[in-house]
């Protein structure tokens, strides 16, 4: 065939050719059949590409989720095996981490609900409300090692012959370090819906799941979300600790990330503790870029403020999300669930007498059971402390005197560094958004992991335990200070920077006048929330387990390691109860009056 | 428009009294003995100055509160929970930021358990009739306040309401837009085949009121009282420009001066100035100065309303301005006229420091100031606290916001160099 004028060469990716008018009738069929075979094809790989690597990637992480479950059921339900073998080599590692991973999102799913019905209950019920506030107040402020032993021994106790108790000690245990804030940013949350938008809900007949779906769980997602981010790092600050735990003569591991970090510490191995230090950071990093983006990005939708607000967040996952196929069809799905399922028309009715006192009465009893729970444990603490000595006591009480002046001087110590650095940051846009990430990931890593090399280093320049247990705690808690004071650069009123900018105020009188006051209700929510951390910092701080010894020094965190690590539970509830009494107190007496001074001085 | 006085009024109020309660614990009573109805095919307006309670009257009549004493009745019958067939149109247009325009809309159809499929078409009536067809997936923060409040309204009218419920829908609407939701309001009433059959209309806006309601209640305030009701019987459609309703608001003008601005002076019997309460206006100084030097600029006096209309104030506003100046003798109130006193010209003449003595020495004339300086001159170190302080006012003026009232005293005084006050320590004490 030599006929250059019915298939000329066509230029790369151009088609006009299978069209040409002037081409025979024959020629024009075949180019017909070219054209069609080529479509099909280009329409093939078009839709293949569609469904392409977004849905790949949705469908291995569900399948991830659902292998990593499945292997902490199974070992789980595995026979009772205490202390598990950890296997320190590198090929262990990613089904470790993976292990505390799926720990961490179940506390976490525990912590959701926990708050929610906790949070709920005190923000709706007048009568809880008084005591479920303090209570959570109390709570927030008991070591998370103060929780360990009643829940190891009972939950043990409840499943004999298995490792679920264990395994879900260890949950609880995460748990409890990451529970409190989020449930009193959810009761503030709903206690602040703004008053017209509860009017709605009550006029138009919004029945309480209604009220809950449509307006108090939606004001309190942000807050929950934040809230959320800053707890999960606060779970993996005891990760450790979660992991592998003594409780008098029985030795406690779990398969998992902490655990192979405990028992790399005891052998010293350096390589196995740098390994796991890779792993905890590719978590978080990876936990970041997976979940939470994509949660702030889609709170986003949440802010009551009618205005359009600054910079936009945004999550390459999220926009994969929305462009996967699978998930716009499970989407569908679900709604043409909901919609199937049609709701019965009910006229709205006033309430009929027996659910207005059934709806009377389901108050009352849940607040007498909260009672009577409450009875018992005070109860069960007396009878403990009872039997702690009184010279016990006062030794106690000189520990808390030791240890509250270490959080105090981590906490000064923290700010030294952290409000000038915050600034910077806060104050340069540039700086801001190449450092936040950086931050963010940096302060979620658990503090704890970097203990043994700080105390290796200590060691080196003769620091003892007593003053290198501040440096500790100040690797754990500067954070939050720093955190705030970022925020509260950012949110200096451009209007007071360019009139201090216009009046030639600038160096330490601009700090002075201008940047301290605007921070410095910021800096008091960052010192609260530091000293708390400090605190619960102390147990791990003071007491060290460092290859194969273990440092300790004065101070009641110490003391709290000791009485867990013996099974001394007089000793461990009247120092737990000191430790309470003295971060509420420190709260009540300095902190509040502090923060409510700053707020009424120094906030617009 | 007759009123059907055979049938018992669709909504009504009968010697209603209402007390709040205030986080201090302190009494407010917002409403004495208010009596008002909704019948059938009419346009009722709750009229007056800010404070009145019109809009905890409105709150009272949908049952979102129970009054303290006096009945709520839905069709003669007495009202319990919450008032059936009614739809309230927020001031604040109250729309859930997190849902669309249709999901907004969608939650009240929901929440009163119609099918999705009636729902759906209800939904989509709603949006045509107030005009917000393609804006259905649009999320409130991206619509002007107007649209807003179509929504606010379409969220009303889907549920086909008998009586629609309006707190003072179009305050935070700008004048133009005000202007076509006005008339559309009126178009969707007037459609005698379709639901809403009457509106209440809560507002200040004297204009607005004559151009869409049959009946006016006209409220006083410092308890909300009914001072009087005004028929309007002029034909519809209503041209807001026509002599006939401008007579009408000239009238509602003087009914509502004569009241809050009495000709008579009262009689001053010395004997019981101790326990006439004395109320002080809750005007700022810079308002009262403000107005002072208005009447100065332009020969010493004007006519009230044109005030409010040329400076652009809330008539509430500007009253409780000329309540305050009156009270210091710098202007005269005769009819709705507000005439510079002697003394007015006089300080409107003087300069800063011949200003702040002359009100100091007016302030002196009142016994809330007086009372406070005679103590402090006996006080150790001239100094009182803030609660002192707060007794006086108390049992000077009983029914009032004493903080607020604290607010508006500390800021007279300072002005006229009188007292000073430290809010570190709370304490007042003598300059």
């Amino acid at each position: 065939m030599n006929s250059p004028t019915l298939l000329p060469l066509p230029g790369p990716f151009t088609e006009p050719w299978l069209d040409r008018a002037g081409a025979p009738a024959e020629n024009r069929e075949v180019n017909h059949l070219v054209r069609r075979a080529f479509g099909d094809a280009t329409a093939f790989l078009r839709h293949s590409r569609r469904l392409g690597w977004a849905d790949l990637v949705v469908v291995a992480a569900l399948g991830g989720v659902a292998f990593a479950a499945s292997r902490l059921a199974q070992g789980a339900a595995l026979p009772m095996r205490p202390a598990v073998e950890i296997d320190l080599s590198l090929a262990a590692l990613p089904g470790y981490t993976v292990l505390s991973l799926m720990r961490g999102l179940a506390a976490l799913a525990l912590s959701l609900l926990f708050t929610l019905a906790y949070g709920y209950w005190a923000a709706r019920d007048a009568l809880a409300e008084r005591v479920l506030v303090p209570l959570l107040d109390v709570l927030q402020s008991v070591p998370v090692l103060g929780f360990m032993p009643g829940l190891v021994l009972s939950l043990v106790a409840l499943f004999p012959g298995s490792n679920i108790g264990i395994e879900l000690a260890a949950i609880v245990m995460i748990f409890t370090g990451q529970a409190w804030n989020m449930t009193f940013s959810f009761y503030r949350s709903v206690r602040s819906v703004p008053a017209v938008q509860l009017e709605v809900a009550h006029h138009y007949h919004f029945s309480w799941w209604q009220r809950f779906r449509w307006v108090e769980l939606p004001a309190s997602v942000i807050g929950l979300t934040w809230n959320a981010m800053m707890s999960m790092a606060g779970g993996w600050f005891f990760l450790m600790v979660s992991e592998a735990f003594v409780l008098g003569s029985r030795d406690f591991r779990l398969p998992g990330l902490g655990a192979y970090m405990s028992v790399a510490v005891a052998a010293g191995d350096g390589r196995a503790m740098l390994a796991a230090v890779v792993a905890m950071v590719v978590m978080i990093v990876v936990l970041d870029q997976l979940l939470w983006r994509p949660v702030v990005v889609w709170s986003q939708k949440f802010r009551q403020d009618e205005g359009q607000g600054g910079e936009e967040a945004r999550s390459w996952f999220l926009d994969l999300l929305r462009r996967s196929r699978l998930v716009r069809l499970l989407r569908r799905w679900r709604r043409r669930l909901a919609s199937s399922v049609t709701p019965k028309p009910h006229p709205p009715v006033e309430p009929s007498a027996a659910a207005g006192r059934l709806s009377r009465l389901l108050p009352l009893v849940l607040f007498g059971g909260l009672m009577v729970l409450l009875a018992v444990g005070a109860l069960e603490l007396v009878r403990l402390l009872r039997e702690v000595a009184w010279s016990v006591w006062a030794t106690t009480l000189l520990a808390a005197g030791a240890t509250l002046a270490r959080v105090l001087l981590a906490v000064a110590l923290g700010t030294l560094w952290a409000l000038p650095a915050g600034l910077a940051i806060g104050l340069s846009p540039k700086l801001s958004r190449v450092l936040q990430p950086v931050v963010q990931v940096v302060a979620s890593f658990p503090a704890p992991m970097l203990f043994p090399a700080v105390v290796a280093v200590l060691a080196q320049l003769g620091v003892g335990l007593s003053g290198g247990s501040v440096v500790l705690m100040l690797l754990g808690t500067q954070w939050y200070i720093l955190f705030n004071v970022v925020a509260g650069a950012m949110a200096v009123p451009s209007d007071l920077r360019e009139a201090a900018a216009s009046y030639r105020i600038t160096g330490w009188r601009r700090f002075k006048l201008l940047l301290l006051p605007s921070v410095l209700p910021y800096l008091i929510t960052g010192w609260v929330t530091a000293a708390g951390g400090a605190w619960n910092a102390s147990i791990v701080s003071e007491y060290v387990a460092y290859r194969g010894q273990t440092l300790t020094t004065f101070g009641l965190g110490a003391r709290i390691g000791v009485a867990a690590e013996a099974a001394d539970f007089p000793l461990l509830a009247a120092s737990v109860v000191v430790m309470s009494a003295v971060v509420v107190l420190f709260n009540r007496l300095v902190w509040r009056p502090l923060n409510s001074y700053a707020e009424r001085r120094f906030t617009p | 428009m007759a009123a059907d006085t055979a049938r018992p009024p669709l909504y009504a109020i009968e010697g209603v009294s209402h007390t709040f309660v205030l986080p201090s614990g302190q009494r407010l009573e917002v409403l004495r003995d208010v009596s008002v109805e909704i019948r059938e095919d009419e346009v009722v307006a709750l009229l007056g100055p800010s404070g009145c309670g019109k809009s905890t009257i409105l709150r009272i009549l949908a049952g979102l509160i129970k009054p303290t004493s006096g009945a709520v009745k839905v069709r003669g019958q007495p009202l319990l929970g919450m008032a059936p067939g009614v739809a309230i149109v927020f001031q604040g247009f109250a729309l859930f930021p997190w849902m669309t325009v249709v999901e907004n809309v969608r939650a009240v159809l929901q929440a009163a358990g119609l099918p999705p499929a009636e729902a759906a078409t209800r939904i989509a009536d709603a949006i045509r009739m107030v005009g917000l067809a393609g804006f259905e997936e649009a999320y409130p923060r991206e619509l002007s306040g107007g649209m807003k409040q179509r929504v606010g309204m379409a969220r009303a009218l889907s549920l086909r309401p008998e009586a629609l419920f309006m707190d003072e829908p179009f305050s935070q609407v700008d004048a133009l837009t005000a202007e076509a939701l006005r008339a559309e309001i009126l178009d969707i009433w007037s459609a005698k085949q379709q639901d809403p059959s009457a509106l209440l209309l809560v507002s200040h806006d004297i204009k607005e009121v004559v151009t869409m309601a049959d009946r006016i209640v006209v409220l006083s305030a410092n308890p909300g009282r009914v001072r009087t009701v005004v028929e309007n019987r002029l034909p519809r459609p209503r041209d807001p420009r026509s002599p006939e309703v401008l007579a009408l608001v000239d009238r509602l003008h003087d009914l509502i001066t004569g009241h809050e601005l009495p000709d008579l002076p009262e009689p001053a019997a010395p004997a019981a100035v101790e326990a006439q309460p004395e109320i002080l206006p809750s005007a700022p100084v810079g308002d009262v100065i403000g107005l002072i030097e208005w009447l100065d600029a332009r020969g010493g006096q004007e006519d009230v309303f044109r005030i409010a209309a040329e400076t652009g104030r809330e008539f509430g506003h500007l009253l409780t301005a000329v309540k305050a100046a009156e009270l210091l003798e710098l202007v005269d109130t005769p009819k709705r006229l507000a005439v510079l006193t002697s003394g007015g010209k006089a300080f409107a003449a003087a300069g800063p420091e011949g200003r702040k003595a002359a009100w100091r020495e007016k302030l002196l004339t009142l016994r809330l100031f007086a009372d406070v300086r005679d103590a402090l001159a006996v006080a150790p170190g001239h100094r009182l606290p803030r609660d002192f302080v707060l007794d006086t006012i108390v049992l000077r003026m009983p029914a009032e916001d004493y903080d607020r009232v604290f607010q508006i005293w500390i800021g007279w005084a300072r002005y006229g160099d009188l007292f000073a006050y430290d809010e570190d320590d709370g304490t007042v004490s003598l300059q």
